[in-house]
């Protein structure tokens, strides 16, 4: 049996080695902090579902990839079929800071001609004693680059929740005005099946501009 | 070796335990062929052992303890325990003489090892065995590793952070123990090693399983061996080239022998690299449980990468059925939950499976080819690409600019189009202009020559004199005509003030309609007249009469009297319709006055009811006004207000920042004037320096003039070097305090000591360190000294 979804959007978390990547999606997906877990070697794959309105659900796949700048050449091939995107950072770690216009730029050139929604995490927020990186700063400079940001904490569960709802809400809103469509070949965003509404299949996957809601 | 029969004393020379009846004939590794059934039972028994080795977890563990010694390389299997069973001491007896005949087993019984290894490496002979198998016997690096420890590397932060992740739930690798920090060494001394690679993320897997086996040099040894010969080099390097080619090999295997599953996986986009990056980076040690992936890793060690895609492609082949069926994210599931526990009843079905998958090498060598082909075209195109969307930028940079000069254009083009309109119009206005100054000339010339050719010049002056009259007594005329005409302008403004002053065309018209009232007043009451004079005059006619009837009368008879009384009363009535008329026409009249009144007064009245109006509403204009300017008014003086605080704020942040920059100045001189003191005493202290070292100079050279006089005296007698001199410098050393205390420096490169050694000293200081054996010393004697005498090595005090 099939979860009954609106929508499918494919995101993918990117940043340096050891911000924390693995351990966001794993307190977001399964629910659990891992003090320690294997180094991702290439690509791992998690999905949920996320309720974003009553009645309203999104499923989210998400990949998560390795931050060694050598595994670029393995996950430079995600950043075209995904809709949204987590740039992590470790804000007890200037350095990763330092890199995050690195990885908007990798993303930004290898995803043309689509284009990625994404949210900037300053993750790790529980280790308030190592902080190396403002808040302040790092809203600057999300908002020079035209996302948002939050502070988020695997260990602690903060905010965990928020920065996936509050991205999927963003596309959510994106693709409901017709600014981020369907496509065929694209796997970014696929449509789900609402088994209230009379329409065919094909009516769905071209992608017209009514929304479901 | 290879003798069929063999006796049984011959087997127990090297090894003894307790006997076996067994043994003897078939231990031999014999060819396929030529097995006896008793052969194929005992290795059949071999097998058997050999998984039941595999999950006993007691002798997993044992084999996880660290040596810091070395291993001998000769393996005894009298250290076995007493607990084994006897096939099992078969196993072992046949692998200890494996190793112990390895370069004839290499050389001649090649395949029946590699069957043997297929079949599992013993635990106990791992380590041995796995480094035979890749000749990581009497490396020359082994010697360099102890030196590489000390050195650092510019990896060594990264792989601090990842070791902690390495094999976490493993015992030997927990928090702090002693695993971690010998993988950390191994992780270290490679990247130092091969600093084209330096530290990859997955590496230190397979180090740790190395680890696992053996002490940490042989493990770097090996591993050394693994990068370099056995293609993990070409995986782990920054490019990552090597990782793509295997991936593009496995798939067109895949597409070669599981065609269905292939198409599916095209269908769902589902990516090799999704699931078998892994697979080829760590050599399924992520994939599987340390068991499984052990026996795989012997393979490995024996035959190459080509066991990761038999193994690879075995799984896929397993899975076949149930991958069919799921979509990319269930695969992908599936690959993650299902397979790692598949073979947890023990890895010899997959690695049958292994081997009965087609891998041809030629292939895979061709395919190779077509692979680097493929990416230097998408390489190219990829320039091509990039240099296409800088050109496309330029061009819509380029067409932006020229789309605003076409703005201008259009607009001047505009203004050309006018500007063209005047001139033309001007030059018009210029020939008419011309033309009738021509023609003026003309007749200038005309009426120049025309008094020429008629009568004398006096006369014409004459007329002349006359036309001027003429002309002036015009012109006055016009100017008397234009006085009147002006006069008259003024009156008739005048009479406009005045009319305007008056009341206005209705009030005129009521004028003149109590006017035409006054008239109709005047006429009746002229009419009036008439009539009561009419009248009057008639009665006068009466009464004249009645004088003459009544004069008449009194000659009369009495016998009138009713004829006069008659005509009395009809005299009296005559007389009083007079003045009832009369009366009558004063009441009218004053009826006339009273109308007239009335319309007089509701005139005035309605007359004074407008103007009211006007000055209410000019009241009423005025008022809005007036409160339209309070309004403004008040806005500027807030205006003004703000403007005010503002300046004051401006005031006030001015102030401070001069305040912090003079803190910042003050702090500045202060630590200016200290580094200018620190200055004054190193140079003091140079000085001082200089001077003792100067003299120490002088002596020290003295003393080396004569040691080399003493070598040379004692040279000739066959003596060696004398200690005494030694002494003397050493005494010599503690004045000179040569503090040479290395820091190690942090990731980001060692930085060359020599350097690091001048940097604090001012000048004088004695370097007698001419050669150096090591570049690094990290030796508690700073103070030594190492003289650099031709014959000797250096030699420390």
């Amino acid at each position: 049996m099939e979860t009954i979804w609106l929508y499918q959007f494919r995101l993918i978390v990117i940043g340096d080695s050891t911000v924390g990547k693995s351990c966001l999606i794993r307190r977001f997906t399964e629910g659990r902090f891992a003090q320690v877990s294997d180094p991702t070697v290439g690509v791992d794959f998690f999905s949920r579902l996320v309720e974003i309105e009553p009645g309203k659900r999104i499923k989210l796949q998400i990949w998560d990839t390795a931050g060694q700048e050598r595994f670029r050449s393995i996950t430079r091939a995600y950043y075209r079929n995904s809709v949204g995107g987590l740039l992590l950072f470790d804000i007890t770690n200037r350095r990763s800071f330092q890199n995050v216009h690195n990885w908007l730029e990798e993303a930004r050139s290898h995803v043309q001609p689509h284009s990625i929604v994404f949210l900037l995490v300053g993750h790790k927020c529980d280790l308030e004693a190592q902080r190396q990186v403002t808040q302040h700063e790092a809203e600057k400079l999300a908002g020079a680059y035209g996302m948002r940001y939050v502070e988020t904490s695997a260990r602690d569960a903060i905010n965990v929740e928020k920065a996936f709802v509050d991205l999927t809400r963003e596309i959510f809103e994106l693709v409901r005005s017709g600014d981020i469509q369907i496509q065929d070949g694209w796997e970014g965003v696929k449509s789900g099946f609402v088994p209230n509404m009379v329409h065919s299949s094909e009516e769905v996957t071209k992608g017209s501009r009514q929304c479901f809601c | 070796m290879a003798s069929q029969v063999a006796t049984p004393t011959s087997l127990q020379t090297p090894t003894t335990s307790s006997s076996t009846s067994l043994s003897s004939p078939a231990l031999s590794p014999s060819s396929p062929a030529q097995l006896s059934p008793d052969d194929v039972e005992l290795l059949a028994k071999l097998e058997e052992q050999n998984r039941l080795l595999e999950t006993d977890s007691k002798s997993l563990r044992s084999m996880n303890g660290s040596r810091r010694n070395s291993g001998s390389s000769l393996v005894s299997s009298s250290s076995a325990s007493s607990n084994l069973s006897h096939l099992e001491e078969d196993t072992w007896i046949l692998w200890g003489r494996i190793v112990n005949e390895w370069e004839e087993v290499r050389k001649k019984k090649e395949k029946q090892l590699k069957d043997l290894v297929r079949k599992g490496i013993p635990h106990h002979f791992r380590a041995i065995v796995w480094q035979l198998l890749c000749n990581a016997q009497n490396m020359p690096i082994k010697d360099q590793y102890s030196e590489l420890l000390k050195m650092t590397s510019p990896c060594e932060k990264l792989i601090r952070r990842d070791i902690a992740r390495t094999y976490p739930e493993h015992e030997f690798f927990k928090e702090d123990s002693l695993g971690q920090e010998v993988l950390f060494n191994v992780m270290k001394a490679y990247s130092l090693v091969d600093r084209e690679v330096g530290y990859c993320q997955g590496s230190a897997f397979i180090v740790g399983l190395l680890l696992m086996q053996m002490p940490e040099e042989e493990a770097f040894c090996v591993f050394v061996k693994l990068m370099q010969d056995y293609r993990l080099r070409e995986l782990f390097k920054p490019s990552m080239a090597e990782l793509g080619l295997c991936m593009y090999q496995f798939e067109s295997m895949i597409q070669e022998q599981l065609p269905e599953l292939h198409m599916h996986f095209q269908a769902q986009s589902f990516h090799t690299s999704m699931y078998a990056s892994s697979w080829f980076l760590t050599i399924f040690l992520t994939s599987y449980p340390l068991p499984v992936a052990t026996r795989i890793f012997d393979i490995f060690m024996c035959e190459g990468l080509e066991i990761v895609f038999r193994v690879g492609l075995a799984i896929l082949q397993m899975n076949q059925a149930e991958l069919i069926q799921l979509d990319m994210e269930g695969m992908l599931q599936h690959f993650q939950k299902v397979i790692p526990h598949q073979f947890d009843s023990g890895p010899d079905k997959v690695i049958q499976a292994a081997y009965q998958v087609k891998y041809n090498a030629k292939k895979m060598k061709k395919l190779e080819k077509e692979y680097t082909t493929i990416k230097t075209k998408e390489m190219e195109e990829q320039v091509e690409i990039k240099r296409l969307r800088t050109e496309n930028r330029l061009l819509k940079q380029r067409i932006d600019t020229l789309e605003k000069g076409q703005v201008t254009r259009a607009q001047e083009a505009e203004e050309n189009y006018l500007v063209k309109r005047e001139l033309a119009t001007v030059k018009q206005q210029s020939e008419e202009a011309t033309a009738q100054l021509e023609q003026a000339r003309k007749t200038i010339r005309q009426l120049q020559q025309q008094p020429l050719a008629k009568g004398p010049p006096r006369f014409s002056e004459e007329s002349v004199l006359q036309l001027e009259k003429e002309l002036v007594q015009a012109r006055l005329k016009e100017a008397e005509s234009q006085c009147a005409l002006k006069e008259m302008q003024d009156k008739i403004l005048d009479m406009e003030k005045r009319n305007s002053s008056l009341p206005d065309d209705t009030n005129v018209a009521r004028l003149q309609e109590e006017l035409i009232g006054v008239k109709l007043r005047e006429a009746e009451a002229l009419t009036g007249l008439k009539e009561l004079r009419q009248q009057v005059r008639d009665l006068e006619e009466h009464w004249q009469r009645h004088l003459a009837r009544t004069a008449s009368r009194w000659k009369d008879s009495p016998k009138k009297n009713t004829l006069s009384e008659l005509q009395d009363e009809l005299m009296s009535v005559r007389l009083r319709e007079a003045e009832v008329q009369a009366e009558l026409r004063e009441t009218r009249q004053r009826l006339l006055e009273m109308e007239t009144q009335n319309q007089i007064h509701s005139n005035q009245l309605r007359r004074a009811e407008q103007e009211s109006r006007c000055l209410q509403e000019r009241v009423q204009t005025l008022t809005t006004q007036n409160k339209d300017l309070n309004v403004q008014l008040q806005e500027i003086k807030r205006r003004q207000a703000e403007i005010e605080c503002k300046s004051k704020e401006e005031v006030m942040a001015v102030r401070l920042r001069e305040a912090d920059n003079i803190a910042a100045m003050a702090e500045l001189q202060q630590q200016i004037s200290e580094l200018e003191i620190q200055k004054e005493e190193g140079k003091v202290q140079g000085q001082l320096n200089h001077t003792d070292s100067s003299q120490y100079i002088r002596d020290l050279k003295d003393q080396i003039s004569e040691l080399k006089q003493e070598i040379c005296c004692l040279k000739g007698q066959k003596g060696l070097v004398s200690q005494p001199t030694f002494d003397g410098i050493h005494i010599v050393n503690h004045y000179i305090g040569v503090g040479e205390s290395y820091q190690s420096s942090d990731d980001d490169g060692a930085k060359d000591p020599d350097l690091q050694s001048l940097q604090p000293r001012s000048g004088g200081r004695i370097r007698l360190r001419a050669k150096l054996e090591d570049t690094d010393s990290d030796e508690e004697d700073g103070d030594a000294l190492r003289l650099s005498v031709p014959q000797s090595k250096s030699t420390t005090v």
